[in-house]
């Protein structure tokens, strides 16, 4: 689904992504991780086709990102910012309806497909209380499942998401958690940049981890304390309860 | 509000006008329907573009301070205009004869050199626009004050009239194409709606749901040029209307788009026509420069709305 092959980014002279090489399947879930600047938002911005690759490629189903236009991009895959500010008052209703926007020409109504999938949005995310509202007037965890709703009424088979949890209370934070997993088990493919490895460890089938903007791993999610100890200098641990498995830092 | 506004301005002035007698053959009649009624209207449609394109810089830059006046729009149109007025060059559009090629001419050569330099630094931000804006506001501001030390004593006094914004006028040949345009500006700002909405989230948001941001910058610029140029050529650079009124449209807490729209271009062309009228009234027989007027008004009223804006978030 996605092929990286070689792939270098510079910022100037200095580079943030070196030699990656790794390919992500339909319907895998993944963690991405890594120290502070060691390039993960950069990389995930390249894979949704915000940034120019500096040196290799990124192919989506077999074709180069750089060949598609932004609303044929649009139709394949949702990148959810970190931040979700907002520079006009938005309803949320409207931001959701933005969701169909590669779908929709300038003076063309909404479509019945882009109701239907509107309503199954609002449906699906418990927004129905929130439609009328001004985005800027939502609590962050409020905001943030708005947001991923976008990305499910846009209706495409990835999603690509940096830091969704930041900032989120522990109640916010499980939600959204689970709100991403019943998207994964509906089929879709899913990346997710985070520090917050605790919460996404769990949902993830494969991780990959940056150091210094070199691939230190990348495959099906294993705990490895030695990988973890390498990127972060910290022990992390295992323990499962109620049949559910939990990492976290060892202090 | 705004209709009632429009409605009583033109009776008020130094000259009282009786309502009975509007319609009589008289100097009160003269100066209600060529005078008064003119100045009134172009007064609210310069302040509804000027206020409506300080909305849409703001929201393009998602930068509360990102106006035409800083982005050297303003200025690029009022250098045009100046250098027209120099050499007594005249070009004629749509009927709109005058210096109007020439403010057009001044505030797109400031949007192009600002997308020029964006494009030739690479990873070029928002922060880097505004940059190049502030570089050619200067800029222009210094080839307006060459003009105006090389201008002989009496054209120098003119030009300093203009460049302090007025927007008396005689006749409504000049009202008619700025109001053309006022509504050209409102249909393309409702027509576009979905895109700016989807600017306002943010580039990459907006250019992950199919939106190309870059382009769609590039020709809302193109479209705002056209129209400061309009009313910088027509009543000279007024200041703070852009900067202000989308500030309190967004801040009077307006939940949604279409209100937020309607309420900046009602609030700005509302604004003008007081300041105007504040202007040839407060010192009789004296008509101040209305931009004078914006500015004295518009810089203690935008520090308080910051200081209460402080206040709440404290």
């Amino acid at each position: 689904m996605i092929e990286v092959a070689g792939l270098s980014y510079f910022a100037g002279a200095r580079p943030l992504l070196q030699e990656l090489d790794f390919t992500v399947n339909k319907n895998d879930f993944v963690l991405i991780f890594g120290q502070n600047g060691a390039g993960k938002s950069t990389l995930l911005k390249i894979l949704a086709g915000l940034v120019p690759a500096g040196k290799g490629e990124v192919s989506l189903n077999g074709r180069n990102i750089a060949g598609y236009s932004k609303k044929e991009l649009a139709t394949l895959l949702s990148y959810l910012p970190q931040s979700d500010e907002f520079g006009l008052p938005i309803l949320v209703k409207d931001i959701l309806l933005a969701g169909r926007y590669p779908y929709r020409s300038i003076f063309k109504k909404p479509s019945d497909r882009d109701r239907e999938i509107f309503s199954a949005g609002v449906e699906r995310f418990g927004l129905a209380d929130l439609l009328q509202r001004n985005m800027q007037t939502l609590s962050g965890g409020e905001r943030k499942k708005v947001l991923l709703a976008t990305a499910f009424i846009q209706d495409v088979p990835i999603i690509l998401l940096d830091e969704p949890v930041n900032f989120l209370d522990p109640g916010s934070t499980v939600q959204l958690i689970q709100m991403l997993k019943s998207l994964h088990q509906s089929g879709k493919t899913i990346l997710v940049v985070s520090h917050e490895i605790e919460h996404f460890f769990p949902c993830a089938n494969k991780m990959l981890a940056l150091k210094n903007g070199r691939l230190s791993y990348f495959g099906r999610k294993i705990f490895s304390p030695e990988l973890f100890q390498e990127i972060f200098q910290v022990d992390f641990q295992r323990t499962f309860f109620g049949g559910r498995e939990i990492i976290f830092v060892n202090e | 509000m705004a209709l009632l506004l429009l409605a009583f301005t033109p009776f008020l002035g130094i000259t009282p006008i009786d309502p009975g007698r509007i319609f009589q053959d008289s100097a009160n009649s003269f100066i209600f329907w060529h005078l008064r009624v003119p100045r009134t209207i172009l007064g609210f449609v310069a302040g509804a573009i000027l206020a409506l394109s300080g909305l849409v810089c703001q929201n393009l830059f998602k930068n509360n301070l990102a106006t035409p006046d800083l982005l050297g729009i303003s200025s690029g149109a009022a250098a045009g205009a100046v250098i027209a007025l120099k050499f007594k060059l005249h070009l004629s559009f749509l009927g709109n004869g005058g210096a109007y090629i020439f403010s057009y001419l001044g505030a797109i050569s400031a949007v192009l050199f600002i997308f020029m330099v964006a494009r030739l630094i690479k990873n070029s931000s928002l922060y880097t626009f505004l940059m190049s804006g502030v570089a050619i506001n200067f800029f222009y501001a210094s080839v307006i004050v060459f003009f105006q030390y090389i201008f002989d004593y009496s054209d120098t006094f003119s030009l300093l009239r203009w460049l302090m914004g007025g927007i008396s006028v005689a006749g409504y040949g000049e009202i008619v194409f700025l109001f053309c345009l006022l509504v050209v500006f409102l249909v393309l700002v409702f027509s576009f709606k979905k895109e700016f909405l989807l600017v306002s989230a943010g580039d990459d948001f907006a250019q992950s749901r199919g939106l190309n941001v870059a382009n769609f910058r590039i020709y809302s610029f193109l479209g705002l040029s056209f129209f400061v140029g309009a009313v910088v050529s027509t009543c000279g650079p007024i200041g703070f209307i852009a900067l202000v009124v989308p500030h309190v449209s967004r801040s009077w807490g307006k939940s949604h788009y279409n209100e937020t729209v309607a309420f900046t271009f009602l609030l700005g062309g509302s604004l003008l026509v007081l300041a105007d009228l504040l202007a040839r009234t407060l010192i009789p027989p004296v008509d101040i420069p209305v931009g004078i007027v914006t500015a004295l008004l518009g810089a203690p009223f935008f520090l308080l709305l910051l200081i209460a804006q402080l206040k709440k978030t404290d």
